[in-house]
């Protein structure tokens, strides 16, 4: 046979790249394979004593907007001075612990809020 | 009457009427802050030297414990919202000990400076900082003439007070008068700890009543601010200074 021809060494310019940029997706492939999405494996969030029926607001609008909640009432309470009972420090009051409820969601996205820095959460 | 008159007549209209709408709205608006402030508090302090012992250090240990402020025991890290400072007086006299704190001043030089409205005075005449906001560009240690503030190098690794929060490092803080204590009608931890200690030094008070405790020790004794040449206008009396 001829010596390899050129233009069959240069596919891969093509092909190495093409497999470094399929890497992530297939590592979510075989996450998935190996049980990733199952329900064991989602977060858990603890729920609160059933005798604490007064839920802040309901669970579609916590999951997506409570960071939102938390500080439109730190700019009232520190700023503006109005008592609030739906701020960090009455959370706890129902949702007695962090590593069970907060930081469920907040480890599986790798999501680190500094407001537990200062504030005590247990 | 021709253009030019009518020019000058209407400009004169349009000038007279803006000044007096503004004249109006500072009139009926200095009313309304008069009537806000009549039922608010003033906090202030009155601090009697003569009653303060040198060798006490309840107040100083009791603000720690309440405000959670970083004491690690190195003197280039450590906060004291509150703290001694012992003077021999010159033409002789018993050594004394004068204590400092954050004077929450009516014109405060660090609510002034600084450059994101961190530090600023509420309504009831604290000046507290903002710690959300704080940048930490330590302005207003440099505006405060009394040397009242302080920059977070280390968080304090204990929590005494889990009910109150500590300050992260990088931000500037200061004495807070314990407004979170005022707020639900109890005496900061410094005035507590100096009536345990028996020596009631410490008297925080509302300035705007006339039959509190403060108003009738600031019209009764001869009380000293520090440098009131400065027109900071500070709240905390001194009695034997």
């Amino acid at each position: 046979m001829n010596e390899t021809p050129q233009s069959s060494r240069s596919v891969l310019f093509l092909a190495v790249p093409a497999l470094i940029l399929l890497l992530p997706f297939a590592y979510s492939l075989v996450a998935y394979v190996a049980g990733a999405d199952t329900a064991a494996a989602r977060p858990f969030l603890e729920k609160p004593d059933p005798k604490y029926r007064n839920c802040v607001r309901e669970t579609a609008y916590m999951r997506f907007h409570h960071w939102e909640l938390l500080r439109t009432v730190r700019e009232e309470v520190v700023r503006q001075g109005k008592p609030s009972e739906t701020g960090l420090k009455q959370c706890k009051n129902c949702h007695t612990s962090r590593e069970r409820f907060c930081n469920q969601c907040h480890n599986a996205v790798t999501l680190n809020p500094d407001c537990f820095g200062c504030h005590y959460y247990p | 009457m021709d253009r030019r008159e009518f020019l000058t007549a209407g400009g004169g209209l349009l000038l007279a009427g803006a000044a007096g709408t503004y004249a109006v709205r500072l009139l009926t608006q200095a009313g309304a802050v008069e009537a806000v402030t009549a039922g608010r508090h003033r906090w202030g302090m009155v601090v009697d030297l003569r009653k303060c012992r040198p060798d006490c250090t309840a107040c100083l240990e009791a603000c720690r414990l309440e405000n959670n402020t970083a004491s690690v025991g190195d003197a280039r890290w450590d906060v004291h919202w509150i703290r001694k400072v012992h003077v021999k007086p010159k033409n002789g006299g018993a050594e004394r000990s004068v204590v400092l704190l954050c004077n929450h001043c009516d014109h405060p030089p660090c609510a002034q400076v600084c450059p994101v409205q961190a530090t600023y005075k509420r309504a009831d005449g604290i000046v507290i900082v903002d710690h959300h906001r704080c940048i930490g560009c330590r302005y207003c240690m440099i505006a405060c003439p009394y040397n009242a503030r302080y920059f977070n190098f280390k968080e304090s690794e204990e929590w005494p007070n889990k009910e109150f929060p500590k300050r992260s490092h990088g931000v500037a803080e200061s004495c807070t008068l314990c407004a979170h204590l005022l707020d639900v009608g109890k005496k900061p931890a410094c005035v507590q700890a100096c009536e345990r200690a028996q020596a009631g030094a410490l008297v925080v008070g509302d300035l705007n009543d006339p039959q509190s405790e403060i108003s009738r020790l600031v019209s009764e004794n001869s009380v000293k601010r520090l440098r009131e040449d400065l027109g900071t206008e500070p709240k905390v009396y001194y009695i034997g200074l």
